[in-house]
């Protein structure tokens, strides 16, 4: 990747980030959309597996600081999603939205799977409901937010051509 | 081959950093609660901090949006209570008012309420919730506490219709308050545009009317008794009659805010009604007459006391300097103790009899200070009085 490519990653990182803790908690919804997870998802793509788990435990563990009962359920989830999406990354990243959106949805559920099942703090009916209907929801809603973002900042993320 | 080796290299690595940082992962998650914490709260308060702000201000930004919802909402509700409150203290009045008419007309009545239409027609009738069986008859006047409302046409056993003032055939015989005047008032027909009026027709020529001029009921033609208040005079109607005048009259009833009436039965019609409506108008006008006395006769007792005390200084430097004439002066029994003690002892008749002039005008004066102060106190009490009584609308 070039630098160009590579700056304008970094930028596409830090938006997403900023809006993780700006709009989420602006619009305050019950299923919320997970910028982070979208940052994570759109930087492995770009890296390699151990560079992706990496910036996923980073990831993971500043989700979790505003947490401290959840510390590093939050960090495994990102950590395995991060390196499981860099590996899957020439099957689902193509030139598709579609198959971007289910990429995102995927990876947000895979996330919630993980994070809830480490986490320990639901359990019995309420976890059924947190992965079977919440957690779908919040996929939907982050694989929308993550197509619209493809789409306005296509321009930013497409690597330069020679 | 070298490839292969290169990619299986990495993919080790990658392998070994993977576990490395879930390893990492889990420790933290394994950490007790006293380790984990500060761990969050220093990572919170490093590099964390401008994030967490971030989300501090977005979080505090949609309270304070969820707030203004429920701020406009308690703004609303509480603009709706005063609005109700307003309308209850009126209605409050309104039934005070009509208690205390009740309790001067003592029998003879039937209270009732008043339901307003809402068609055309409607602004000249309305429907009241008492009937023949409440003693309601045909030609029954209908009053409030402020005055003539109308009159019943219609009755049925338990509900029965009236004609208001407004109604174009509506007539009531009327006169000045002081009997000066006699005449009969009805609707105004220009009220359409200039709100409800009335006007009072047949006045003689000879006789004017000043602005304000209490128009009351006259008695005669033996269906609304004498004294009930119907307006006040607005101004005189210019007319092609040249024989009588015609006087705009302010109502003392509005159609509009007609709510509880009272409904005059027959025999209580034919007697008579005179102190009912004058009795609050009456203390009104006292209380009125009282202030205006009172002030005068405050302002002339001040100008008594003050030529009393005049005239006891000049007596007093008269007396000494008369017995500053006589050698070694008055003796000690004859002189004066104080300037505003007992009048000095005269000297001869012509100076006796000035000062019996003078301590009686000083008496004079003194009784009317007193006077006045009974007055003012007069005064305060009936203020009070009209306060409580609340002065008729309109008038």
């Amino acid at each position: 990747m070039t630098l160009g490519g590579t700056l304008r990653a970094v930028v596409t990182f830090v938006i997403l980030v900023l809006l993780h803790y700006t709009l989420r908690p602006l619009l305050g919804w019950r299923a919320p959309m997970d910028f982070l997870l979208l940052a994570l998802l759109l930087a492995s793509i770009r890296v390699r597996p151990a560079v992706a788990a990496l910036i996923g435990l980073a990831l993971g563990l500043v989700a979790d600081s505003l947490t401290p009962e959840s510390l590093g359920a939050g960090a495994i989830a990102m950590t395995v999603v991060g390196y499981v999406a860099s590996w899957l990354k020439a099957v689902f990243f193509a030139d598709n939205i579609a198959l971007n959106a289910f990429f995102f949805f995927l990876g947000k559920w895979m996330f919630d799977l993980i994070y809830f099942v480490v986490e320990q703090r639901l359990g019995g009916i309420e976890l059924v409901q947190q992965l079977l209907l919440w957690s779908p929801l919040s996929a939907a809603a982050t694989a929308t937010a993550g197509v619209l973002l493809l789409l306005i900042m296509r321009p930013m993320l497409e690597p330069a051509r020679a | 081959m070298a490839r292969a080796i290169r990619s299986g290299s990495s993919s080790r690595i990658d392998l070994i950093v993977l576990g490395t940082c879930a390893l990492l992962a889990l420790v933290a998650r394994g950490l007790p609660p006293n380790l984990r914490d500060p761990v969050a709260t220093s990572m919170r308060r490093t590099f964390l901090a401008p994030l967490v702000m971030l989300q501090e201000r977005a979080e505090a930004s949609r309270r304070s949006l969820l707030l203004d919802k429920e701020r406009t909402a308690i703004r609303d509700s509480v603009t709706l209570r005063a609005m109700q409150v307003k309308s209850l203290e009126d209605e409050n009045e309104r039934l005070r008012q009509l208690i205390g008419l009740g309790s001067r007309l003592r029998w003879g009545f039937v209270p009732a309420e008043a339901i307003h239409g809402r068609g055309v027609r409607d602004v000249t009738t309305m429907t009241l919730t008492a009937g023949s069986n409440a003693g309601v008859r045909r030609l029954s006047p209908v009053v409030s506490s402020e005055g003539v409302v109308g009159m019943v046409t219609d009755v049925d056993p338990t509900m029965s219709q009236a004609m208001i003032w407004t109604h174009p055939d509506f007539r009531v015989s009327a006169m000045s308050e002081d009997g000066s005047a006699f005449g009969i008032v009805q609707a105004h027909s220009a009220s359409a545009t200039s709100g409800y009026l009335m006007e009072l027709r047949g006045i003689p020529f000879r006789t004017a009317l000043k602005p304000g001029t209490l128009i009351v009921s006259s008695g005669l033609g033996g269906v609304w008794p004498r004294g009930i208040p119907i307006g006040r005079v607005i101004e005189e109607v210019k007319t092609s009659e040249g024989w009588a005048r015609t006087y705009l009259i302010k109502p003392a009833v509005s159609p509009a805010d007609v709510g509880a009436i009272m409904i005059l039965r027959t025999e209580r019609a034919l007697k008579e009604l005179d102190n009912v409506w004058s009795s609050v108008t009456a203390a009104n006008q006292a209380a009125m007459r009282i202030v205006q006395a009172g002030d005068s006769a405050a302002k002339s007792a001040a100008l008594a006391e003050a030529a009393a005390r005049r005239a006891a200084l000049d007596t007093t430097v008269r007396d000494t300097t008369a017995g500053g004439q006589i050698p070694g002066g008055l003796p000690p029994e004859l002189r004066p103790d104080t300037l505003g003690g007992a009048a000095p002892l005269p000297t001869d008749s012509a100076a006796r009899a000035e000062a019996a002039r003078r301590a009686a005008a000083a008496r004079r004066a003194a009784a009317r200070r007193d006077s006045a102060r009974r007055d003012s106190i007069n005064r305060d009490s009936l203020q009070r009085d009209s306060l409580v009584r609340s002065p008729t609308r309109g008038n």
